[in-house]
Formats: structure tokens, C-alpha cells, sequence
């Protein structure tokens, strides 16, 4: 029974911390949902389990769940997470960033987490702005989109993070929303359970700002612009080009079984010890 | 006389209550932040927004337990039992 009250009452502070901060409608909340529900489906106990995150919004989510969690600086999440995988192997991380935080502060740790293949689970929740300071332009927000400090509209292209983590050598690349939440729990799952640096990128509303700014409407119309303005990767793959231009494709890109960067520290260790020199 | 079969009726309606499994929607009102999109997004009405701007279960008869609303509450208030009703009260009481 995993979407029932007894899973939000083990996984959460449920008696300190909530209702939590963020806004009516915004979707951190339904990816924190989707990562408690994978966690609960793999079984895993919570002092296993390692939450990291940075600043913002999506950075908030460690003060609500009742893992071991590391709130730390802008950007670094990555980079704290990394130390903290291979000070305890056995720990599961999960790095919790949002858009600016792993694009723009921490866009350096994670094209390096995705090289070495770090074992590392990155949730990106992307809502195309820095939602916590008032709605300014972040390396994702699309090219045109209005927001605080772009008026009259974006002229920078945008990052593709599926794209980027792609090309930076990531084990599993994914892509999902917060109107597909069973797709997104699944997403999260199969990230959650191999090697290697793993990433998900969780598109969520930002009705406060990025939707008011664009005119997008409230929490529901923008979660209904999800459902028409994205299609799965296998229909993409079947239609012609004309029919999915404009559409944001959603599932799992890449998903390989590259070896992780603590089983290649542990031969390492293994042989040195062994006594081998070369 | 005419008492007899009023109670006789109250006790049969209440143990068909007892028996017959209601699925049920919950929803704490206190989490709520009336956004909209359980019940927006319920694909039998179940639920229906409320002038206190929080959602309410209306027809609680109508929820086939798909749990899409307890799955997309950005706030966790929502969530769906298959227990008969007063269970699920008891336990929701328990809880807080």
C-alpha cells in the first residue's frame, strides 16, 4: 500500500516540520512524494540512506524526511555527497538539487560527478527559475519565457540536463514530471537501485513565479501544460519529427551499468594493499 | 411497538456499515493548502473544493482507490484507505 498514510508517517517529520514551505501547488512537494515511494518500495532502512542537498527551494527537502540529511551550501551538494560516500561506502546518497543549483552554482560538480561515474542517485527538480529568490532566470528556463529579471522574455538558449549529464558520462539518464507521477516513481526507483552516477530530471510548476510571469495560469493548468506538452520517449520514437517538435520527451535515455567509482577506489585499495606496484 | 422496528433498522444500517468495506479518501485539512490539483485531477469527482479554499471529500462512495490524489498532493494531506471508515478515523486519530 505504498501511496496510504502509513508510509508519509514513517518517511517524514510529520510532527515537527509540516505543512511545510513551500507554495500551493508546487511540485517539490509531489517529487518528495515519488522519492518516498520509491525508498518504501525498495525496502531500504532509513539510517541507510543519505539525503544531500544545496540552497533553494528543492534544497529545502531534507528538513522534511527522516533520513540521515546534509543541508550544505549552494551548489555543493555533489561535492558533499561525494566525501560522504567515500568516507562510508555502504551509505545510499541521494543528492536533491533543483535547477539552479545543479546547472549554475554546481554546474562544475556535476559534469565531474557524471565523469568519475560517483555513486551518486541526483534528483534535479526542474521548475525553469530560481523560485526562492523571486523568480529569476536560471540556466534552464526556456528560451523566451519571461521571468523576473527577463521582462521581455529569455534570449539565452537554455540546458538540456538529460542532454549534458549524457554527454558528461552519467550510468542512467531520465526525464519525467510531476503530471506522470506513477512514470516518476518508477523513474525514481530504477535510479535509485544501480551503479554509477544516476540521474532523474523531475520537471515540476512554479505557479508562483514562473507560471504568473508567463501567464501560465494556477498550479492545475500548468500541470495540465505537462500533460499536452510532453510525450514518452518510445511514442517520440514512433511518430514523425512534425508531430513531436515543440514537445519535451520524457523517460529513460540512457541506463548502463558502468562501473562506480567506489568499486574501482575499493580494487584500487585491494591491489595497493596486496602489494602489487604497477 | 413502534420503537422496536426503528432500532431494529438503525442496527441493521449500522452493521451493514460495519461489514461492507467503503473505500475512503482522506484529507487533513490542517496540511491543506487548497492548490487544487486532487481535485482537478480525480477522475470521479470524488473531491471538490471548499469556500474554506481546502478540498473536501463529497462522495466518498464515487473513490475507486486509485490514490492519483494522495500521489499528487504536493502537501501529503490527502491520503486513501481501503478500511471501512470508522477504522480509518480511528487510525487518522491515532496518527496525529
Amino acid at each position: 500500500m505504498p501511496a496510504r498514510l502509513p508510509y508519509a508517517y514513517k518517511y517524514l517529520r510529520a510532527k515537527k516540520k509540516f505543512p511545510h514551505v513551500w507554495c500551493p501547488g508546487c511540485g517539490i512537494g509531489i517529487v518528495m512524494g515519488s522519492i518516498i515511494r520509491a525508498i518504501d518500495s525498495l525496502g531500504w532502512e532509513l539510517d541507510d540512506i543519505l539525503m544531500v542537498s544545496g540552497i533553494g527551494c528543492t534544497s529545502r527537502m531534507p528538513v522534511y524526511v527522516d533520513f540521515n540529511t546534509l543541508h550544505t551550501t549552494h551548489g555543493r551538494a555533489l561535492a558533499f555527497g561525494t566525501g560522504a560516500k567515500m568516507a562510508n561506502p555502504n551509505l545510499k546518497v541521494l543528492a536533491v538539487m533543483g535547477d539552479g543549483d545543479s546547472m549554475a552554482i554546481g554546474g562544475n560538480h556535476i559534469i565531474h560527478a557524471a565523469r568519475r561515474n560517483m555513486d551518486i542517485t541526483a534528483i534535479i527538480v526542474n521548475n525553469n527559475n530560481y523560485g526562492m529568490t523571486g523568480g529569476q532566470f536560471s540556466p534552464t528556463t526556456p528560451q523566451g519565457a519571461k521571468t523576473a529579471t527577463t521582462p521581455y522574455g529569455m534570449i539565452e538558449p537554455d540546458f538540456d540536463i538529460c542532454k549534458l549529464t549524457e554527454a558528461a558520462g552519467a550510468n542512467y539518464v531520465a526525464r519525467g514530471d510531476v503530471y506522470h507521477v506513477m512514470e516518476l516513481d518508477g523513474l525514481i526507483k530504477n535510479a535509485l537501485s544501480g551503479p554509477g552516477f544516476r540521474v532523474v530530471e523531475a520537471m515540476a510548476p512554479c505557479p508562483t513565479n514562473f507560471g504568473r510571469a508567463n501567464r501560465q495560469g494556477d498550479a492545475v493548468k500548468m500541470m495540465e501544460l505537462f500533460k499536452d506538452n510532453t510525450i514518452n520517449v518510445a511514442q517520440a520514437s514512433k511518430l514523425p519529427k512534425e508531430k513531436t517538435e515543440g514537445k519535451i520527451v520524457r523517460g529513460i535515455f540512457v541506463d548502463k551499468d558502468g562501473i562506480g567509482y567506489t568499486e574501482r577506489y575499493q580494487d584500487l585499495c585491494d591491489r595497493v594493499s596486496s602489494g602489487v606496484k604497477k | 411497538m413502534s420503537e422496536k422496528p426503528i432500532k431494529g433498522q438503525t442496527k441493521e444500517e449500522h452493521c451493514g456499515a460495519k461489514k461492507k468495506k467503503t473505500p475512503a479518501v482522506h484529507i487533513f485539512p490542517e496540511w491543506c493548502k487548497g492548490c487544487g490539483i486532487c481535485v482537478a485531477f480525480c477522475p470521479k469527482q470524488v473531491l471538490e473544493m471548499g469556500d474554506d479554499q481546502k478540498a473536501h471529500v463529497i462522495y466518498p462512495e464515487k473513490c475507486i482507490e486509485c490514490a492519483l490524489c494522495a500521489r499528487r498532493c504536493p502537501e501529503f494531506a490527502v491520503y486513501v484507505s481501503g478500511d471501512t471508515i470508522k477504522e480509518s478515523k480511528k487510525k487518522s486519530g491515532g496518527e496525529k
